[in-house]
């Protein structure tokens, strides 16, 4: 199934490369925006990592693979970018209190929450983005970052520990 | 629930990292940047001169071409130092020939008037 699609439409054609971008342009996008917090740096990435792609087309064999390439060539592009532009990391302390309680579902708690995402670590943020974002498991996470399961998991842990503690910290006794 | 658990904070999560949608023009522009990309002339390099890519001997070629240059530095001081050695000597050759040569016409010239004087008192005596 997987593989018949990019049979159907050869991503070597104008038209078939037009479609494969389009059916994973969201996923691509979303990672660099939920990471660079920025929409033009995080659409300049997202279009580097399809260039890149086209490049790399003959050694892609499916969709899964194109999928499991794009995930892992956009988390590295990520921390590349990080690391050479030195990203303002936002401490803890400086994201903003917010004044009102948060609903099930409150844009004002959302762009805090996406906040306090920032403030995480690079790699312990691409994680959590992973994780969230794509509904990743551990393993997957370990796999499309190079690193070990354990790690993944004890940086979830802590990630979501802190999360927790900030928001349990800014929003005192209000029910979410 | 007064604090938010990890549940929660799990849905609010997945909630606020859902995908975002691309710019309507993002394949758009992925496509004209890479025809722009491959509308530049790739400069396609000699298949002789690409031994050269591989950094060991790429460095190896710098330094014989740097180490020839200083030999041969070297070397072409030392000729231009025997060159103005030599031309030296010859100066003093010619200088010192010179010198010699006036020192001949010196003597020729007083021997001439020697004779010249030996000439003319042998003449009056046989006239006495």
């Amino acid at each position: 199934m997987a593989e018949s699609v990019l049979a159907d439409h050869p991503p070597d054609t104008v038209t078939g490369f037009a479609d494969l971008v389009r059916r994973h342009q969201s996923m691509v996008f979303s990672i660099a925006l939920h990471f660079l917090a920025d929409r033009s740096a995080a659409e300049e990435l997202a279009q580097d990592v399809f260039l890149q792609l086209h490049a790399n087309l003959p050694a892609l064999k499916s969709e899964g693979h194109v999928t499991f390439w794009l995930r892992k060539v956009t988390a590295h592009r990520c921390i590349d970018y990080k690391r050479r532009r030195k990203l303002p990391q936002v401490s803890l302390e400086e994201v903003a209190e917010p004044s009102a309680p948060a609903p099930a579902w409150d844009p004002l708690f959302e762009r805090k929450l996406r906040h306090v995402i920032a403030s995480l670590p690079a790699k312990a943020r691409l994680i959590v983005i992973l994780r969230y974002q794509e509904d990743l498991g551990s393993e997957d996470i370990a796999e499309a970052l190079s690193i070990p399961v354990a790690t993944v998991k004890s940086h979830l842990r802590r990630s979501l520990a802190l999360l927790r503690e900030k928001l349990v910290r800014s929003m005192g006794e209000v029910t979410i | 629930m007064t604090h938010p658990d990890l549940n929660q904070i799990e849905k609010q999560l997945k909630n606020a990292l859902r995908r975002q949608n691309a710019p309507a023009d993002f394949a758009e522009q992925v496509l004209a940047r890479l025809a722009a990309h491959n509308s530049i002339p790739q400069v396609r390099r000699d298949p002789r001169w690409s031994i050269f890519t591989q950094p060991l001997v790429r460095w190896t070629a710098i330094s014989a071409t740097a180490t020839c240059l200083v030999i041969g530095g070297i070397h072409y001081r030392s000729l231009r130092r025997e060159r103005a050695k030599g031309e030296a000597a010859k100066q003093q050759l010619m200088l010192a020939l010179r010198i010699a040569g006036s020192k001949l016409q010196l003597a020729k010239a007083k021997v001439n008037e020697i004779n010249a004087t030996q000439t003319a008192n042998r003449s009056r005596s046989e006239e006495e």
